[in-house]
């Protein structure tokens, strides 16, 4: 039997968990692929889903991690990635496109490309194979199948109970059913074991400590209670009604594709919530069956349902399951209200909250997201133990998986955590919002993949873990809150972060460091609150400072953002909770009579359009509740200021924003806003002469793969011989370094609009480190070594600059001992909003991957939403509503050179090193990119102009490449190549490194070093040559923020001059290098990073820096 | 266990009148849905009848039996709409701790072949010498009108199952929890037919449940559900189907159903044809 599938098959815990990176190290390339070749085969045939899974993963990481590095230097060089696999991929059809790439594999020999398309495809069928199975068994869930079986009205066998449906005889109006719930919170970090994946397939291992609890924003709120409410009454119309008071929505739902249309509008939780209920069935969709008649079954004819629901403001990313813990309250309220629960009020029964949990779970599914099982832990009263539970006979999961998709909850008595204990808890424990906003859907596919590869030190984590939770138990029996605190910090600075390294980040480790410094022995422990730290977090302290700890910590938390803001996404202002265990869970009461009020944040939503209409054209339920809201104004003190939130509401004021609009000209006009050359791009881009399609080569142009000779290769010798020119050059002070520092990094954040090379993306050197920091500890290397100051520029532009130099200046230029000069961009554009013509060529015409079936709906919602927006927002307009710097953008990296000739930069330099020659430019991300002496050396023996490092390509290196166009050697962008296909033709991919000589290019600008003095000479060459290059429509997304945490995210136009483009200007001579991967690889995604740190990339990064000595 | 009493429930308000309904039997003759009842227990053997009635409805009903029905009957009265459960407990003195073979006034039955339905059941009841009620595979989406029971098929017999569980009018999810009934189609559940032979046991626990403070409403069903923890309870699938005379066009099906397995079929059945044919006119 293979080696590897005994990991998978074995009986033996010791064997079957070993790790994988242990079993392939020493494997020769042949040993490795006759062992892919057996987990391929077992894999086809295995019944077991588990080890199904994990034969898969096996499969991915041998030929992410292993198998490249052991390949012949021939198969390491490259391959070609067949198209007609690719596209197999995009639609999901993972089994041909694993078939595809095999068959290329065997005709061609295997090779690093390969390797890359069959790792994405084995890692993508293995997540499939993993979510099929958990929708599989949240369908077959006993008490949520008769809902997928349901596709008629007249079939609904849900009544609504005769409670809600008697109508007050004195004002007519229908009660109302209030459900409140606590949220949860984890006290021990439960190491992520309660995602499915993992308690599913570990369910001895999946344990959390679980707590409901109260909350309130200390400062803003009275007191702490049940943050979330769902309501529930009858309405005298046949619709859906639903209202979400926190995001300030509503929307009257007529039919039933609207109540699956979960993206068009923020109220897709609720409408979760409601087809998860059984109220409007799954199995219904699709059906073109009338949603009044389902209505009408079960509240009677010309009668309606509405559903508000409310989080008391509460932020979102609190890491407190929230939105779960919202999405069950109006499960609940909705079972309750349809006779699915044994009682209308109170707490529910314990089969009652473990069918809400697997609705809440069905919920999820829906909505195309989903996170692990003690998210509902909220329902639950108290504290709890939930742990996974292994599958016996009977279950719909035997003979599947390992564990069942359900835990068991075990409530904590007092034996186990004393009353005393909870009130000194209560009392030490300091709840904080952070402020950040993660998504942590990439972490929880590292856990699961880590898990399942047995990677070494996480197992070993994973098993410490479970020892942590013991001890807290412990604590908890024992009293002993110091104790608690002790080992969640040490869980926090352990397990956790060897699980997932990306769990803390330069905030939180800031805030810990200052809250210690400042507290001493009073700080007793950091507790991090679910999936990654900088959002929601605990701080234990000493009893007699909390209410000292609470007022500072809001303080220390706000100076620490107001330092990092730049750096990190933020989504709002740091808060201070209040907090009370919860020993009820979930409970619901009926509102009847005067007392039949929705939350006094549902009224602005409603009065406002009631009161527009003739009060004759209401119908008499809506005439009734107007009165009764009236009369509760005047008595019921929560109510008081409604009045003037109303008045405020309904009657015009100044347009909102001005001051922004102000902020905004300024900016434009201070970075060299170009009025006419936007109304031409305007007039372009609505007129369809430029447009995504139009950014295009024509389709007659001949492109064809570059020749073996095209592209240069060091080899060893070589490299010895450069090396010593390059040293040498350096000596003389005739190179420099110059990073691309000017972006937004749109994917790096999502449009958060920070400044990437301030992110402090990893921890390197025993620290947090940014990207700018890593560029000049490189340099210093360097310059140590060469035992000269090499000079470092960085062209930054109007969102980068101020910050990136304020970055320096508190660090003292980061001991660098060589003159780092930032060079401020010269030009701005204003980002349009973009045409519909645009965004269906993106979403319709550019392949696109398809997500899981459910996701995709949801996508594919939120994509029209999108379009309608950009029409009715009319495209091609300015975008601005948002914050000024969001609104603005850089204009692509060609202008980063004309801009150091513009901004008297290089002429500064010149003065600082007259002997300078030679400049390296790179992306900011380019983090293996350094001034190697050899590659110096060899780009000064070419005499070239320009000299570009490229890589072979693998499946991830998506954006054009080196290609013959029309004969020409060149490189061309993604965007403009003539079809897709292309690109999978093209071996070589761009790195945007680049080589340069000074005097050469400057003479392509038809200038010499002696006229860089002359700013009119300069801004006319610079204006002449940016004419020839082409402009390019690209569209970016960008975030905006509002409410309490919210972030939505909207695509928009903007046009890009690029610098590979000066492969393509006759005259010039430009060469081409292939250098390795390590070196010329792109951290474009933050979902990269942890392949990045196991692949050798960090290591090789670091073996490249020095770092100054910590001031 | 020998059973020589029925009751008929005829209480409740939505269904005080519906057994004085006339409908033309198999037989072509004109009758009231009581005296169809009342030939369908009388098949059974069983001759000693109570009939549940609301307050002041006993001479209407009487007069509904006919002559020769009416003297077998006995009238008990329910004074207060307090359940399903409190109207069969009424009738506790009547069957004086005998078993008792129980129908509701408002459905029909047909069995299609020389066996009626009551008799079927009171056959296997007697049989079986336990607590049997007749059930009939219901689709879920009429689980809002019916008991349901679950349970599972005693081992050798057709349409015969070992009751395990009672829940008056479930809802799905409850149903799909704990009402699964193997060899049951997807989606159906085991309803009440409207006809149970009922062990005295029966009657003591609806008046266990009585006795309780704030009884509420008493259901049948959680006494049924009782006996089945207590004793061997069945449930049988009846060669036949029932008529729910108190819906919209039950009278309707009910008699089409009657005329179509008796006497008249042929004739029936032209004027059926004729009616679709000149509505195809039209």
């Amino acid at each position: 039997m293979a080696k590897l599938l005994q990991l998978i098959t074995s009986s033996e815990p010791g064997l079957r968990d070993r790790a994988l990176a242990d079993a392939c190290a020493g494997m020769t390339a042949t040993e490795l692929l006759g062992e892919c070749a057996e987990l391929d085969q077992f894999r086809r045939r295995a019944e077991n889903l588990y080890e199904r899974a994990r034969a898969l993963f096996f499969l991915y990481a041998i030929h992410r991690f292993h198998l490249p590095d052991a390949l012949s230097p021939a198969g390491r060089k490259g391959g070609r990635i067949p198209f007609s696999g690719y596209q197999h991929l995009l639609r999901r059809r993972f089994e041909e496109a694993i078939d595809r790439f095999l068959a290329a594999q065997a005709a061609e020999g295997p090779n690093d490309a390969i390797s890359s398309a069959l790792a994405a495809a084995y890692h993508r069928l293995a997540f499939q194979t993993l979510a099929d199975q958990v929708r599989r068994s949240v369908r077959s869930v006993r008490g949520n199948q008769w809902m997928f079986r349901m596709g008629h009205p007249a079939d609904q066998p849900l009544r609504v109970r005769p409670e809600l449906l008697r109508p007050s005889p004195e004002d007519g109006a229908f009660p109302i059913l209030r459900e409140c719930a606590p949220v949860r919170m984890d006290l021990t970090h439960c190491g992520w074991s309660d995602i499915f994946f993992l308690g599913m397939d570990y369910p001895e291992g999946a344990k959390v400590l679980n707590v409901s609890i109260d909350l309130g924003v200390h400062g803003r709120d009275a007191g702490t209670r049940p943050p979330v409410e769902a309501y529930l009454r009858v309405i005298e119309e046949p619709v859906l009604r639903l209202a979400s008071v926190d995001l300030g929505v509503s929307a009257d739902l007529a039919s039933l594709a609207e109540v699956f249309d979960f993206a068009k509008d923020y109220l897709g939780l609720l409408k979760a919530a409601v087809i998860a209920a059984g109220v409007v069935p799954p199995g219904i969709e699709g059906s073109g069956q009338s949603l009044a008649e389902l209505l009408a079954r079960m509240a009677g004819p010309g009668r309606g349902l509405e559903l508000v629901s409310r989080v008391n403001d509460i932020p979102k990313g609190s890491r407190l399951a929230v939105s779960t813990t919202l999405l069950a309250a109006l499960v609940s309220v909705c079972m309750r209200a349809t006779g699915q629960a044994a009682s209308l009020t109170g707490p529910l029964l314990e089969a009652e909250r473990r069918l809400v949990l697997a609705r809440a779970l069905l919920g999820e599914w829906l909505g195309g997201s989903g996170g692990g099982w003690q998210d509902s832990g909220g329902i639950w009263p108290g504290m709890k133990l939930i742990e996974g539970v292994a599958a016996g006979a009977g279950d719909p999961e035997h003979g599947i998986s390992r564990g069942r998709l359900l835990p068991r909850h075990r409530i904590l008595g007092t034996d186990e955590a004393p009353p005393e204990t909870r009130r000194r808890l209560q009392d030490s424990l300091v709840l904080v919002h952070g402020g950040m906003a993660q998504n942590v859907g990439p972490i929880l596919e590292m856990v699961t993949e880590k898990y399942l590869l047995r990677c070494h030190s996480e197992w070993e984590a994973r098993q410490s873990m479970l020892g942590i939770l013991g001890e807290i138990l412990e604590a908890l029996k024992a009293g002993d809150i110091r104790g608690i605190g002790a080992a969640t910090t040490r869980n926090f600075q352990g397990p956790i972060q060897t699980i997932i390294p990306w769990a803390t980040n330069l905030f939180t480790e800031t805030l810990i460091e200052r809250v210690r410094a400042e507290f001493h022995h009073d700080f007793q422990g950091f507790w991090m609150l679910g999936g990654m730290s900088g959002g929601g977090m605990g701080f234990i302290f000493s009893p007699p400072v909390k209410a000292r700890a609470q007022a500072r910590l809001r303080e220390i938390m706000s100076e620490a953002k107001r330092s990092l803001q730049h750096a990190l996404p933020f989504a709002m202002e740091p808060v201070v909770y209040d907090f009370a265990i919860n020993e009820h869970g979930t409970r619901a009461e009926l509102l009847e009579g005067e007392a039949a009020l929705m939350p006094p944040g549902y009224y602005p939503l409603s009065v406002p359009a009631l009161l527009r209409q003739e009060r004759r054209s209401l119908p008499p339920g809506r005439r009734a509740e107007l009165d009764k809201f009236a009369a509760a104004c005047r008595t019921r003190p929560e109510l008081g200021g409604m009045v003037r939130t109303l008045f405020d509401l309904m009657l015009p004021r100044a347009p909102a924003g001005a001051e922004e609009a102000g902020s905004l000209a300024a900016l434009l006009e201070a970075h060299g806003f170009d009025e006419v050359q936007h109304e031409q791009i305007r007039a372009d881009l609505k007129a369809g002469r430029i447009g995504l399609s139009q950014n295009r080569l024509p389709a007659s142009a001949t492109l064809e793969d570059a020749r073996p000779e095209d592209v240069a290769e060091l080899d060893a010798s070589r490299r010895a011989a450069c090396a010593e020119t390059g040293l040498a050059a350096l000596r003389r002070g005739e190179a420099a370094v110059f990073t691309l520092a000017a972006g937004a990094g749109s994917r790096w954040t999502q449009g958060a609009g920070v400044v990437k090379a301030l992110h402090p993306f990893c921890r390197l050197g025993g620290r947090h480190r940014t990207f700018i920091e890593t560029h000049l500890a490189k340099t210093l290397r360097l310059s140590r070594r060469a035992g000269v100051e090499v000079p470092h520029l960085f062209s930054t532009s109007y969102l980068t600059h101020a910050p990136i130099e304020e970055f320096l200046r508190a660090r003292g230029g980061l001991g660098h001992p060589g003159p780092v000069l930032l060079s401020p961009g010269r030009s701005i554009g204003m980002r349009l909003i973009p045409t519909a013509r645009d965004l269906r060529f993106l979403w319709e015409e550019m392949p696109q991957q398809v997500l899981d079936e459910q996701q995709q709906k949801v996508r594919d919602s939120l994509r029209q939403a999108l379009i309608g927006w950009a029409r009715s927002a009319g495209e091609g307009a300015d975008y601005t509503d948002n914050l000024p710097g969001q609104c603005l953008h850089p204009v692509g990296h060609w202008y980063e050179f004309p801009n150091l000739l513009r901004n008297g930069v290089l002429l500064r330099l010149l003065e600082l090193r007259p002997a300078l020659k030679y400049l390296l430019l790179h992306n900011i991300d380019t983090l293996g990119a350094e001034l190697d002496p050899a590659l110096l050396g060899w780009h000064m023996e070419s005499g070239r102009g320009l000299n570009f490092e490229v890589i072979t390509r693998r499946l991830e290196d998506r954006g054009g490449g080196l290609a013959r166009v029309n004969g020409q050697l060149r490189l061309v962008e993604g965007l403009a190549l003539p079809r897709e296909e292309v690109e999978f033709g093209l071996t070589y991919y761009n790195t945007n490194t680049c080589w340069i000589n000074l005097d050469v290019v400057l003479r392509a600008f038809g200038l010499n070093r002696d006229e860089l003095g002359d700013e009119d000479k300069v801004t006319r060459a610079t204006r002449a040559l940016a004419f020839k290059m082409p402009a390019y429509i690209t569209l970016k997304e960008v975030k905006k923020r509002w409410g309490q945490g919210q972030e939505d995210i909207y695509p928009v136009a903007q046009f890009e001059k690029l610098w590979v483009d000066m492969t393509a200007l006759p005259g010039l001579s430009c060469g081409f290098l292939s250098v390795p991967r390590w070196r010329g690889q792109q951290l474009k995604d933050q979902a990269q990073l942890d392949g990045w740190l196991r692949d050798g990339s960090a290591d090789y990064v670091e073996s490249l820096c020095e770092w100054p000595p910590d001031r | 266990m020998e059973i020589k009493k029925a009751i008929i429930t005829a209480a409740g308000p939505t269904q005080r009148t519906l057994p004085l309904q006339t409908l033309v039997d198999r037989d072509g003759k004109a009758k009231t849905a009581l005296q169809i009842l009342l030939e369908e227990i009388g098949a059974a053997g069983i001759e000693d009848i109570c009939v549940v009635v609301g307050s002041g409805d006993a001479s209407a009903f009487a007069a509904a039996a006919g002559e020769g029905g009416a003297r077998r009957l006995t009238f008990v009265e329910q004074r207060e709409p307090l359940g399903y459960g409190h109207a069969v407990h009424c009738a506790r003195e009547f069957a004086a701790g005998q078993p008792v073979l129980l129908l509701v006034g408002d459905h029909l039955y047909v069995s299609g072949g020389p066996r009626r339905c009551a008799q079927q059941l009171v056959e296997a009841a007697e049989a079986e010498d336990c607590c049997v009620s007749a059930v009939q595979a219901t689709h879920e989406s009429k689980l809002p009108y019916y008991g349901a029971v679950g349970g599972s098929l005693v081992p050798g017999r057709t349409g015969m199952y070992l009751v395990s569980q009672v829940l008056e009018k479930p809802t799905p999810t409850q149903a799909e929890q704990e009402l699964i009934v193997p060899g049951l189609r997807a989606g159906h559940y085991l309803c009440f037919f409207g006809m149970h032979a009922l062990t005295p046991a029966v009657m003591e626990l609806l008046g266990e449940q009585l006795s309780e403070a704030d009884p509420g409403r008493t259901h049948l069903s959680q006494a049924l559900a009782r006996v089945a923890r207590r004793e061997r309870y069945l449930a049988c699938e009846l060669r036949g189907r029932r008529y729910d005379i108190g819906v919209k066009y039950g009278l309707l099906a009910a008699q089409l159903a009657l005329a179509l397995d008796g006497d008249d079929r042929d004739e029936i059945l032209s004027s059926l044809v004729e009616l679709l044919a000149r509505r195809g006119r039209g």
